[in-house]
């Protein structure tokens, strides 16, 4: 029995899949739950969206564990594709799948009202930052708020507070310069309508947004060297401010702070980098839950390469 | 077509406010949606708004209050108090960037009309119908929006949009001022380093920073465009001079009044004077933003094939809206 509605007793650890392999890997490695992409529809890019089979496929295996799966939809379609999209959410439920990610605030209440049984959660694409905004995508219908992993256990225990409304924290996640949901640098350069092929000429991903990419989403101009001109003049050559954060070590403290969720960045990951990420993020939670010190390697996280997601 | 339209901007303190001739505007956003540290920010000092507020309304101009891009929770405390200053001083408007910040603004004075502002993504009419039924009358669409797409929302949801038509265009917002890093080697401290003339470029790509943002590097520049606007019922119209210096938001301004005023009359004709005071103060270049289906750094002169820097021939002769998105398509 939840203490409150959508709230959790027992925390869960979400992890990413991006392939039928990476999927059951991270269920080997002690997921209570995956979230993946379907094709065309996810922020996730090439390497991190399923096909229909492929979701029925990682459905099949996660289910036959007892476990749970997320379908990440966090493209804003345009008018007519959310009526398609909106259409094969049917299908999805169909199927059994568990959830969908979403992060428009239009699509999430339309989802809503079409499916009051569905369990809603706003991506963190939907940039909700504090208390306020949880309590907003209650209003709207989520089950659950994503919130970056950069925000301290003090401010996801204000969000935490929020009844009726389950917090998900990326806890693993890159944090870029600018931030993801308040961000639409690439496409200021370079963007290019792709049809959605399903859609037969009635939709398009707009690759270099995003917002409203899919596949290849995002080229990250953020990510190349810039000249910085002071009064005209270059003064230097950087990068824009980048960083992987990976709190392993905080996760007693956000856990006591009431989340409910742990969630992991990296659909693109191969099994053989995530696996090694889900089984370190499995023995912190277990440590929180027996009550027990976090085992000493997983202390200090390493940079060797089993940290690094690879860019979406 | 209307015969009125409202043409407003930004400013982020009283020096600045103190500073500008505000005459060729109709209202004034108050405060800086970026950063707490922006100097003298008028979000972070109570009395400051207080004074801006009716410096602005004794000027015949509405007075709006805008609110942070991206707040964390500390900040809201202090967006209560701003928008509680808000209240008690008249303000016509507050705008919101953040979906709880409006959640806020409602339960606590629900007499407060209540502008989207450009950083809340409303990217379709379905959130548009959203934020309508939260109480907001008047929305900044998202910045990646075309005119074929704002236009429908509007026509759909039926509440007016407000659009950036000139000035330096949102890419971003972070929460990290990398420009902390160089208070020592440039011998200067924040609040002033975001203040100074700073651009990021590789090859002919160019962003003003702004410390915890950046902005296009190009002027978003819809001069030729505007009886195109007025034809497709946009009423509401934002020069974006939060960066930019007293003479940026006169001179531009100016130009924009008179210009708009000529379109909601019918008359179709642009002046060579007009476009220098726009070169003359376009550091890098013009865009169109996204309003015409392209890249935001793109300009789409009313003639085919206007260059991309802006800066070569922009039209004089103007096309209405339909005959340039035939142009584009």
């Amino acid at each position: 029995m939840s203490r409150i509605l959508h709230r959790v007793d027992v925390p869960i650890l979400l992890a990413p899949a991006g392939d039928p392999t990476a999927a059951v890997a991270a269920l080997e490695s002690g997921a209570d739950a995956i979230y993946v992409g379907l094709k065309g529809w996810s922020r996730g890019g090439a390497k991190g969206e399923l096909t229909g089979e492929e979701l029925l496929e990682v459905l099949a295996a996660v289910h036959a564990q007892g476990r749970k799966l997320q379908v990440a939809l966090n493209v804003i379609p345009g008018q007519g594709e959310r009526r398609y999209l909106i259409g094969r959410v049917a299908e999805l439920i169909g199927w059994g799948i568990d959830g969908v990610i979403v992060n428009d605030p239009g699509l999430l209440a339309e989802l809503r009202a079409r499916y009051p049984g569905l369990s809603i959660t706003a991506s963190i694409g939907a940039a909700a930052m504090n208390g306020a905004d949880v309590a907003f995508y209650r209003d709207l219908g989520a089950e659950a708020v994503v919130l970056p992993g950069t925000l301290s256990p003090d401010e996801l225990r204000a969000a935490a507070q929020i009844p009726d409304v389950r917090i998900e924290v990326m806890i693993h996640m890159v944090e870029e310069f600018l931030m993801l949901g308040k961000c639409w640098m690439p496409s200021y350069y370079r963007v290019n309508p792709t049809p959605l092929a399903e859609l037969q000429g009635e939709g398009s991903r707009l690759v270099g947004s995003v917002k409203r990419g899919g596949v290849g989403v995002c080229f990250k101009v953020c990510e190349q060297p810039w000249g910085l001109y002071l009064n005209g003049q270059q003064v230097t050559e950087r990068l824009l401010p980048s960083r992987q954060i990976s709190p392993i070590n905080q996760v007693s403290d956000i856990l006591d702070a009431g989340v409910d969720v742990i969630k992991l960045q990296g659909r693109s990951l191969s099994p053989d980098l995530l696996a090694p990420l889900v089984r370190r993020y499995r023995a912190a939670i277990d440590a929180w839950l027996n009550g027990t010190p976090l085992p000493p390697v997983h202390h200090e996280p390493s940079l060797d390469q089993s940290w690094t997601v690879a860019r979406r | 077509m209307a015969r009125s339209f409202e043409l407003n901007t930004t400013l982020s303190n009283l020096r600045d406010l103190k500073a500008s001739d505000l005459s060729p505007y109709d209202a004034i956003y108050l405060g800086n949606i970026t950063c707490r540290l922006y100097e003298a920010n008028l979000l972070e000092r109570p009395d400051d708004l207080r004074e801006a507020i009716a410096a602005v309304k004794s000027q015949g101009l509405k007075a709006y209050v805008t609110s942070y891009a991206a707040p964390r929770n500390d900040f809201l405390p202090r967006l209560r108090k701003a928008f509680n200053v808000a209240a008690e001083a008249g303000a016509d408007a507050v705008e919101v960037h953040n979906l709880g910040v409006l959640k806020i603004v409602r339960e606590a004075h629900p007499e407060l009309p209540v502008h989207i502002g450009g950083f809340a993504n409303v990217y379709t009419d379905a959130g548009a119908e959203v934020l309508k039924r939260f109480g907001a009358i008047r929305i900044t669409p998202n910045y990646e929006l075309s005119l074929e797409e704002i236009g429908q929302i509007q026509r759909q949801v039926e509440i007016p949009m407000e659009l950036l038509i000139h000035g330096k265009m949102p890419l971003g917002i972070s929460d990290y001022c990398f420009l902390l890093e160089y208070e020592e080697a440039w011998g200067m401290k924040c609040p002033d380093l975001c203040q100074q003339d700073l651009f990021l470029r590789q090859g002919n790509w160019a962003m003003k920073s702004i410390g915890k943002g950046v902005l296009s590097g190009h002027d978003v520049c819809m001069l030729a465009h505007l009886l195109g606007l007025a034809v497709e019922g946009h009423t509401h119209f934002r020069i974006e001079a939060v960066s930019e210096s007293p003479a940026y938001r006169l001179e531009v301004g100016r130009v924009y009044r008179e210009a708009l005023e000529r379109a909601f009359a019918g008359i179709d004709r642009t002046e060579e004077r007009w476009w220098e005071t726009i070169r003359g103060h376009a550091r890098i270049g013009l865009c169109n933003g996204f309003y015409f289906g392209k890249s935001g750094m793109e300009y789409v002169g009313a003639r085919r094939g206007a260059e991309a820097s802006g800066l070569g021939r922009p039209g004089t002769d103007l096309l209405q809206l339909s005959q340039v998105k035939g142009v584009i398509r």
